[in-house]
């Protein structure tokens, strides 16, 4: 049986998805990896929201336990690191189409968080109101593609 | 002037659509005193609740915010069933259609389009000219906004642009550098996006980025913010959350007027004396299929068999450069930095006809680097941190757009198991890139490569075919002289029903090779001249009728 339910995580479940998160997206600087961030719980909100990310979430948490339950006592949490990134490959390699939804929902949820964004110089969050300042446009520059005559291909 | 209530008034033109061409009509229909009706499926998005003013943007674009109606699911999308074809249709349903979404990048044709049979013994020739069509182009910029600067040697003398080019900003900068070293055509875009306030209530862009999700300051030209205001003003009924199931027509097969599903679910008919398609190069194909009668047992005005056949996308390459230094490429309109129509026309050493553009594009936030923007995602694990870094902000995209030349077999069809949320068949896509377009776009990325190490890039990666790239919906009911190899002709009227127009991209015969949009509304705008030229005994006493 599939161990998730309705886009619903056990408390086993969101271990797992913590540590595949810390797999996903390490530690870097002072900044913790996104498993011990606390993100899996708002990745299995959003997810629920949306019927193609929950689905591609329970599809890579059914295929971790599928795969896992056959060769590991322990599951995903008992391997280690190597053998998870393995597990983690394997996953992508044999379910792309799922993976890469959860992938993106994982990347998105990590690089909305206020310290990630302050870490790569983000500095404004959401883009409005305030927008970004770019220089008005500067007549000068088109010295050259002005020289050129007019080559449209003539119809009549 | 009488007052009169929804239910026992008939039109004198009843609009499908209230997207791009549906208000382009309806102001031009609505200034000349006619009586408008305009049943649109979706509803007002206000601008005020735009995601990009949340922390949660750049999810919000993955979900509800999505381009693809697929994966959006709002109650007003109807599914598209594109399990057989390599680019995903996008398209959205409100006031406004799919302008909330586009990017506003908006060049002409070209005079050559119009002449590819004469020329390059492709496809068909139009039964009208560029200059033709110029009056409707320079009307609909100045209804539009239209920032830009005339010049441009690649296409004929243009009048002068409502504002100034946008600013190239520090990657548009990097890339004409690119360009000029090889010696190549470019030229800043002309944007429906306010470089200066411009139009009643519409601030200057701010150049946040990501106008796809829609403008908070409706710097963005969408035709909620544009047209729209102006032609209820004038009178025109916009219905929201009104779906059509069906144009309806009499024995004689003329139309009658439209059923439809209001915002309660109830079966309804809005009478007319004349009815124009506006639903788009989808959905107009689709609502004809569905609008089977005795008098057009294949479909709505379908005696030639071609509705929903030549169905044309623009098929898009994309070449990432890399720059060794932050140009910080997320701060301005994703899609709005310059041009090159280096390639436009046919060249005769090339083993493929028609060309292609390059639109220069932008990044956007952390997350959509991180995604993979264009391209493949950045690597998870213990890499990540260092790709992530190399890519933020030191990405540009050159754009290939390619001239989808139409086939029969690219279709829109019914599709007999998938239905949308008030049980109508879904359409069907079929589509195939034909090698003509692969080649042309193979061309158009060797180019892309060499302009963007020209330009300094570091590395450069290819996605040889953009998958959610579907958003050019076109041909699929398209304009002629001979009713047996076209469905309207030069002024957008049925052949079969003179008393129905279509005026959304599905009209289009060819689809050049840029971004169509102005194109559809100046032909739009040229149908409703052609009505209120030629057709005032469809125009009534006024009448005075509400909007919701
Ligand atoms: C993400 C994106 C970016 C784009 N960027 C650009 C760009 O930069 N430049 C450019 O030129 N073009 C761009 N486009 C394309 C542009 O938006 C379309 O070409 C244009 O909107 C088409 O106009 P239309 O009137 O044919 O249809 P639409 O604008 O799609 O409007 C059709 C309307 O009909 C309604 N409708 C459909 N069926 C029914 C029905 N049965 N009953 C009632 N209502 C119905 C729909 O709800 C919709 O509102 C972009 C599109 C997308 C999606």
């Amino acid at each position: 049986m599939s161990p998730v339910e309705g886009g619903r995580l056990t408390d086993a479940d969101r271990t797992t998805l913590s540590t595949v998160l810390d797999r996903l997206i390490p530690a870097v600087d002072d900044l913790p990896g996104a498993g011990k961030m606390g993100l899996a719980r708002e990745i299995e909100t959003r997810a629920r929201r949306n019927r193609r990310l929950r689905s591609s979430l329970t599809a890579v948490m059914d295929a971790l336990s599928l795969d896992l339950s056959a060769h590991a006592a322990g599951g995903f949490n008992a391997l280690d690191t190597d053998a998870q990134i393995e597990a983690l490959e394997i996953v992508e390699s044999s379910i792309p189409d799922q993976f890469a939804p959860f992938l993106q929902l994982v990347y998105t949820i990590y690089y909305m968080q206020d310290a990630v964004l302050k870490r790569v110089g983000w500095t404004t969050g959401a883009v409005q109101p305030a927008g970004f300042d770019v220089e008005p446009f500067d007549e000068t520059i088109l010295a050259n593609a002005r020289q050129r005559e007019p080559f449209w291909r003539k119809t009549e | 002037m009488s007052q009169t209530s929804q239910e026992d008034q008939i039109a004198d033109v009843l609009i499908i659509g209230a997207g791009a061409s549906g208000a382009a009509v309806a102001w031009k229909l609505s200034e000349a005193g006619f009586n408008v009706v305009c049943l649109e499926q979706g509803r007002w998005v206000r601008p005020e609740n735009y995601v990009t003013g949340d922390a949660d943007w750049e999810l919000r674009a993955l979900t509800d915010w999505s381009f693809d109606p697929n994966v959006r699911q709002r109650p007003e999308d109807y599914p598209v069933n594109g399990a057989n074809t390599p680019i995903t249709p996008l398209m959205f349903n409100a006031v406004g259609g799919s302008t909330i979404h586009w990017t506003a990048h908006t060049p002409r044709f070209h005079p050559s389009d119009f002449r590819v049979k004469s020329l390059d013994d492709v496809a068909a020739d139009w039964p009208l000219t560029y200059f033709d069509l110029e009056p409707f182009y320079d009307l609909n910029d100045e209804m539009m906004g239209c920032s830009g600067i005339s010049g441009d040697p690649a296409n004929p003398t243009r009048s002068p642009r409502q504002m100034p080019p946008l600013g190239l900003g520090e990657d548009g900068k990097k890339l004409v550098a690119g360009f000029e070293k090889l010696g190549w055509h470019w030229w800043p875009s002309d944007s429906y996006v306010n470089s200066v306030p411009y139009g009643e209530g519409r601030g200057a862009c701010n150049y946040c980025g990501p106008n796809g999700l829609g403008c908070k300051v409706k710097a963005k030209g969408s035709t909620d913010v544009t047209y729209w205001p102006h032609a209820i003003e004038n009178g025109v009924a916009l219905r929201t959350r009104c779906r059509v199931t069906r144009v309806t027509v009499d024995e004689d097969g003329k139309a009658t007027g439209a059923d439809y599903l209001d915002r309660n679910g109830r079966l309804r008919h809005q009478a007319a004396k004349s009815v124009v398609l506006a639903a788009n190069g989808i959905g107009t194909p689709r609502l004809m299929l569905m609008s089977k009668s005795d008098a057009h047992p294949e479909g709505l005005a379908n005696s030639s068999g071609l509705v929903g056949k030549n169905l044309m996308f623009h098929p898009y390459a994309v070449v990432m450069g890399l720059f060794p230094e932050s140009l910080e490429s997320w701060k301005g309109p994703q899609g709005n930095i310059f041009m090159s129509q280096e390639f436009y026309e046919t060249d005769q050493s090339k083993d493929f006809v028609r060309g292609y553009s390059y639109q220069i594009v932008r990044s956007s936030g952390p997350a959509w680097h991180a995604r993979g923007g264009f391209d493949g995602p950045v690597p998870w694990g213990e890499n990540h941190h260092d790709a992530f870094a190399n890519r933020f902000g030191k990405a540009i995209g050159i754009a290939v757009i390619g001239e989808d030349l139409p086939e029969e077999h690219n279709t829109v069809s019914l599709d007999e198991q998938l239905v949308d949320g008030s049980d109508l068949p879904a359409p069907k896509i079929d589509y195939t890139l034909s090698t003509n377009s692969r080649r042309l776009l193979d061309d158009g990325i060797a180019n892309a490569q060499k302009v963007l190490k020209a330009a300094g890039a570091i590395d450069v990666s290819v996605n040889p075919l953009l998958k959610a790239g579907g958003w050019h919906l076109m041909g699929t009911a398209r304009m002629g002289t001979n009713p047996a190899e076209s469905v309207v002709n030069e002024w957008g009227q049925a052949h079969d029903i003179d008393n129905v127009f279509i005026v959304d991209g599905s009209v289009l015969i060819t689809g050049g090779a840029v971004n169509p949009t102005p194109t559809i509304q100046a032909l739009a705008l040229r149908t409703a001249d052609y009505i209120v030229r030629e057709r005032s005994e469809l125009k009534s006493e006024p009448t005075q009728v509400v909007s919701e």
